[in-house]
Formats: C-alpha cells, structure tokens, sequence
C-alpha cells in the first residue's frame, strides 16, 4: 500500500475532526495508507508568519516538509489553505539564496530542507492517485439522484505554476465534479462555480464583506442547481458554507433552509458506509436528513468487507 | 498630488524588500483586479489600485488601510497577470511592511500568539470532540509534542517576527 504524509493542518484536527476521522477511513480501503506527521504544525496560515516575514513562513513551512522527508513520504492536505501555502513555500525554496538562507534557520533546530517531498490535496490523492473508477468499486451506496454543488476553494486552483498537480482549466475545475459524479450524483454547473465563498483573511478582517461575497455565491448556487447537499475538498469553505448559511437564515438574508454541507471525504465516507458519528458528527446545519438519505436501504449497491 | 521620485524609489524599494519582487513590471492594466475577491467585495487598496499608489510613492500615507488584510491570497491575480507581477506577492509585501510597523488589527495578535504558544494559528482544546468521534483525544501535530514547540518557537524567536515585542 502508497503511504502518504497526512498533514492535518489547524481545523481538522482541532474543529472538525470528523473530517480528520474520514480522510482515516477511506484512504486504506482504496489503497493508501496515511501516516501522521508527527510534530507537524500550523502550516503556517496567511494572517501569521506569511504577512510579517517571508524566509519566517519558508522555514516554519518547510520545517513540516522535513518531517515527510524524514519519514521518506510525500505530503497530503485536507486545508486548502495548507496547500497553498506549503507548495508556494516549496516553490520559494527552488531558488537556491533562499533555500539556503532557511536552512540556516533550520540549522538552529538541527533540520535541513532538501525539498524531496512533493505536495498533494487529498482531493488530488483520490483524483490522481486512486481514480474514480476505484472509488466506484468501493461504494455501499449509490449516491444516484442526489444532486450536489460543488466548491473546490482557491488554494488549490491558483496560482497553478507552484502547484504538483493542477486542472486543465483552474477557473473550470473539474476534478471535484468528477469525485462526486463517481458516487452516482449529479453534479450540475452553477455560473459561480469559481467565485471565491468570502472565508479567510477577508472574513477576519470585514465579517459584512465576507458575507456578501457568500451571498452571491450561495444564491448561485440555489437558484442555478438547487442542490440537495454542498460538498468541498477545503476545510475552509466548509466552515463558511456550515457556518456562514444560518446567519443568512437568521438575518431574513436567504429565504430557504440552508444546504447541508460536507468535506468530500465526509461524503464518501458515507457512501462507504461508515457511521455517521464519526465522519460526519459536527455541524451547525443539522444534516441527519441527508445523512439518512444517503445510507438508506434502497440505496444499498453491495456490502462491502 | 506632487509626485516625488525619492518617494516612489523608497516606495518600491520597501515593497521589494519584503518581497514583492515584480511590481516595477506592473503596467496597471488591471487584469488582477478584475478576478480578485477582495476587489469584489470593495476592499479599496488591493491588486492595480495598490500597486497604483505604491508606484506613485504612498506608502506611509496607506499604512493605515485594511484592504491588504482582507486579501484572500487566493491569486487570481498572481494567475491572470499578463506581466509576471505576481500581485498577491506585492499585496503580501505591504501587508509585511504594515506588520512590521505594528499596524495590524489587534484581533491578528490572537493567531500569533496561539502559533508561538502551540504551534497552531487556530487553537481550541480537541480534547472532547475526538474522543467523540473516535479518534485519540490529542493530535499527532505540535500542540502535543513539547519538542516541537520548542523548535517552532525558536525559528519565531530568532526571526524578524520575534523583534516585535508580541510573545
């Protein structure tokens, strides 16, 4: 079996470990096994080491790739943000003057950055490595009539040139559709399929802005698809969409009940027919509706050892 | 306004020091701002109309501005860039300068804080919510591991970050 690092990153592990629980299920049926990083830390985020001081974000990014290379593995994320992140860092690190003043820094902690980790999304992993045909084999419930709308999220779309694996198109992605499509759902277009969900920096620093960026998008995706469920492969989105839906609601914002939203892993977890309670136990939307939907009776395709 | 060229040269040279390599390149067609979110959602200095101020020498008068903080580091703009600027690295530039002359929200000094203290920007106990979910009660990541603490909080120590006076 492909080992891969699992990079957890901040909210999965800490606020969302249902997520952290699915990536733990699925991967070893479809034949990668995930193996901790242990010691890994915040990658880290946008609003800390990035805004004060460039080679500070290389050395405590880097610091987390010299933990996979220990272990002789490449790095899978959950966070979008994380990859971003770590692979711009990576990249900043081709440059040789750099690289070598961060190894300086990592010196003063006996580590030294020889960048012979690549960087993957656990979205590329399942695309890329495992394949949707793999997926398909592995289903206990077909998803069949169920309509989903998608959100890749930003971080791992641009800027395409830092990244390992990219889309044809990243302002047309299309390999999320393609995971969902492989669980017989549909996966309709919606005009704003690119539109960034307001999370981020941006919700930090102007909550108001945030939400009418989320606004549009939701709206979007409501009128254009009328999706029965939202599922993303970024944990940051995530949080916007499960979060971010009820204060519409309360606000008289939205005039419908809010989408029940799921980081994909969660949705194939189901799919595989893994209990609730663990892959799909924290949300502000109440999603035991389509919870039960998706693991009922009549969906049942086999049952898988 | 008065165009000053010591200005726009100190201007320039600050962004580039902080990393914002590509700006002389900008030609301000604005394609960056035309994809990026926080233009969208009417942040005013992001992307061409920062870059524009900056070529023109403002940047003690802007460092006040939210706008750089609301960035979403998306880069939209790094991607549709015709000139290579790579506009997210100029708004991240300023956002350093700003940093580092401490003026940034006070809510910003709680991430800090919480990676210098635990190694993770986000920080609330996990303890309770594993368990339910089956999972071990602690994480494999540094907010267990004293070690990795320490070697985080010696690259911060050691680093620009470190000079500020936050931890």
């Amino acid at each position: 079996m492909e080992k891969i690092g699992m990079y957890l990153g901040c909210n999965i592990p800490l606020k969302a470990p249902d997520v952290e629980q699915s990536f733990r299920k699925v991967f070893p049926p479809l034949g990668i096994e995930p193996v901790d990083l242990q010691g890994a830390s915040c990658c880290p985020a946008w609003g800390t080491a990035p805004s004060f001081d460039l080679n500070t974000w290389c050395a405590i990014s880097s610091r987390n790739i010299t933990i996979a290379e220990a272990k002789g593995v490449d790095i899978m994320t959950g966070c979008n943000s994380c990859f971003g992140v770590l692979s711009e860092a990576k990249h900043f690190l081709e440059n040789s003057e750099q690289r070598k003043v961060v190894n300086a820094s990592l010196a003063t902690i006996n580590r030294e950055f020889k960048g012979t980790s690549d960087i993957y999304h656990v979205a590329h992993v399942l695309h890329r490595k495992v394949g949707v045909e793999k997926i398909k084999e592995s289903l206990k419930y077909s998803l069949d009539g169920l309509k989903i709308a998608v959100q890749t999220g930003c971080h791992a779309l641009w800027p395409s040139d830092v990244y390992k694996v990219k889309e044809d198109n990243p302002y047309h992605p299309t390999m999320l559709r393609e995971l969902c499509e492989a669980t017989g759902a549909t996966v309709p277009h919606y005009s704003r399929l690119g539109s960034c969900c307001g999370m981020g920096g941006m919700r930090s620093t102007d909550a108001e802005k945030s939400l009418k960026l989320f606004r549009e998008k939701l709206m979007s995706i409501k009128e254009e698809t009328d999706a029965d469920l939202i599922v993303t492969t970024c944990s940051s989105c995530f949080l916007q969409f499960d979060m971010s839906q009820p204060i519409l609601k309360e606000r008289g914002l939205i005039d419908f009940d809010p989408i029940p939203t799921f980081y994909y892993t969660q949705l194939l977890a189901l799919a595989m027919g893994f209990d609730p309670s663990q892959v799909a136990a924290i949300s502000q939307i109440d999603r035991s509706a389509i919870i039960g939907e998706i693991q009922s009776e009549k969906r049942l395709i086999k049952e898988v050892a | 306004m008065i165009i000053d060229q010591k200005k726009i040269d100190e201007a320039v040279a600050t962004i580039i020091d902080y990393g914002g390599h590509g700006i002389r390149r900008c030609v301000q067609c604005g394609a960056c701002s035309a994809v990026c979110p926080g233009v969208r959602a009417g942040f005013p200095l992001l992307c061409r109309n920062l870059i524009r101020h900056l070529l023109n020498g403002q940047l003690e008068e802007i460092i006040e501005d939210a706008s750089s903080w609301g960035c979403q580091a998306c880069n939209r703009c790094t991607e549709n860039c015709p000139r290579d600027v790579r506009p997210q690295e100029v708004v991240f530039a300023f956002r350093r300068y700003q940093a580092n002359q401490l003026a940034f929200s006070t809510s910003s000094v709680t991430s800090q804080m919480n990676l210098f203290e635990t190694g993770h920007a986000v920080y609330t106990d996990p303890r309770e919510v594993r368990k339910m979910v089956g999972l071990p009660e602690v994480t494999p990541t540094s907010a267990f591991d004293d070690l990795a603490k320490i070697e985080i909080q010696t690259l911060i120590s050691n680093s620009p970050m470190g000079e500020l006076g936050l931890f």
